[in-house]
């Protein structure tokens, strides 16, 4: 039998209840002491919620209507002719944003984005060692901060990711934002900015407003920021 | 498990080192009993404990949901056996041993000459399969928690559980067999 009728099973377990009193107050002092010095890590993009003001959404929406507005009248024809043939040239190859293979917090991505601004293109795959955990990222939006930080963000469109496999967020669902947060540099440093159902992000411009927003701005320096393991080449 | 003042967490989590302090005061009462269970020995555990209260206090802000916070500081904290563990590979010869004048329930059986098997024998356990003994056990943590703290699949606890209490029981059992066959003799 192995319950505790068993009288061994109950042995064993009384022994290892017995009272042995542990005087913890010289182990807290110097615990208390050490996180005196400590700072918090207080820069891991592990949620946010989104903060965007009424004023600020109304900002966006009012962006949104101009760069409609304007990508309209890009599209009028110039010299009113009608019959006049449009002239068909030789779009540009995109330019390389970023691309590599690098794990961060224990994160692994392949990346491959090219472009910038709002016209991003590429996917970034994660993963995650010894775990199935996977997901993959369309790539949307990229942005260069004031201080360096290069911003690459986009669409959960696929992932099969253990909802408590981190303790900083919930995963990686599908049809929330991504966003890997490099500060370049030997070594490379990134973050990961994940937004949450309750976000409300709807847009790669929505996400980066919610990293304003946040009110816990990262910038090179931050604790979150930590070296990766691989390597990733930047474009110009 | 019991619970946790959740205000006093989110408190922490902006900071507030007094509030971390209570939060502190309570944790060290309850982890050093098992992290020494866990470590069989008082230097190592405290150095474990102290390791997991700075380990709290620093990554505090990254713990989304504040009421998961007692998982998520036992976590730690078994995070830091393991790494006392690693340090300390091999176990100190003049280890503390349980007080041995404590009134034990012997049901029949002379607990306290079984005293040196049972230490012998959870010594030979690994730190994996000691820390589900004394989570369980000692902390009276739920199987179902105690996989969620060490993040690893219910089946993996019950297997270990059962590994180490089989090992635990068969170290009477050889305790008492020469006694049985002096008996016979």
């Amino acid at each position: 039998m192995t319950t505790e009728h068993d009288p061994r099973t109950r042995t064993v377990l009384s022994w290892l209840r017995e009272d042995a009193y542990e005087n913890p107050e010289r182990m807290l002092l110097r615990a208390l002491d050490e996180v005196d010095a400590t700072p918090q890590r207080r820069s891991w993009p592990a949620w946010r919620s989104n903060r965007m003001n009424t004023y600020a959404k109304l900002i966006v929406a009012a962006a949104a209507v101009l760069v409609v507005a304007f990508a309209g009248f890009q599209l009028l024809p110039r010299s009113g002719g009608v019959g006049v043939e449009p002239t068909t040239e030789p779009s540009p190859s995109p330019s390389l944003l970023a691309r590599g293979s690098f794990t961060a917090h224990g994160v692994a991505a392949e990346l491959d984005a090219t472009g910038s601004g709002a016209d991003v293109a590429g996917t970034m795959a994660l993963s995650q060692s010894g775990t199935n955990n996977a997901a993959t990222v369309d790539l949307e939006c990229a942005r260069t901060t004031a201080e360096g930080l290069i911003e690459i963000g986009g669409l959960l469109t696929e992932s099969a990711w253990d909802p408590d496999a981190q303790d900083w967020n919930d995963g990686f669902p599908t049809g929330q934002r991504v966003a890997i947060i490099f500060e370049p540099g030997s070594p490379v440093k990134a973050v990961w900015w994940i937004t949450s159902a309750n976000d409300g992000v709807a847009s790669c411009a929505a996400l980066f407003e919610s990293m304003d927003g946040s009110g816990d701005e990262i910038v090179p320096g931050s604790p979150g920021l930590a070296p990766i393991q691989g390597t990733v080449e930047f474009g110009p | 498990m019991r619970g946790v003042d959740t205000e006093l967490v989110k408190r922490a989590q902006h900071g507030d080192r007094e509030a971390f302090g209570q939060l502190a005061a309570d944790l060290a009462s309850r982890f050093l009993p098992v992290a020494r269970r866990i470590l069989r020995d008082l230097d190592l555990a405290e150095d474990a404990s102290q390791r997991a209260l700075v380990a709290i206090w620093r990554d505090l802000p990254q713990l989304r949901d504040p009421a998961r916070f007692d998982a998520w500081s036992y976590r730690l904290l078994v995070r830091a056996c393991y790494a006392e563990g690693r340090r300390e590979r091999t176990w100190s010869p003049n280890l503390r041993m349980l007080p041995a004048d404590e009134p034990v329930a012997s049901d029949g059986l002379d607990a306290v000459l079984h005293r040196d098997q049972l230490e012998t024998a959870i010594r030979r356990l690994s730190v994996d399969h000691r820390t589900v003994l004394v989570l369980h056990h000692y902390a009276d943590i739920p199987l179902d928690r105690v996989a969620q703290i060490l993040e690893i699949p219910i089946g993996t606890v019950y297997s270990r559980l059962h590994h180490a209490m089989r090992a635990m029981r068969a170290a009477i059992d050889a305790d008492a067999r020469p006694a049985r066959a002096e008996a016979s003799s």
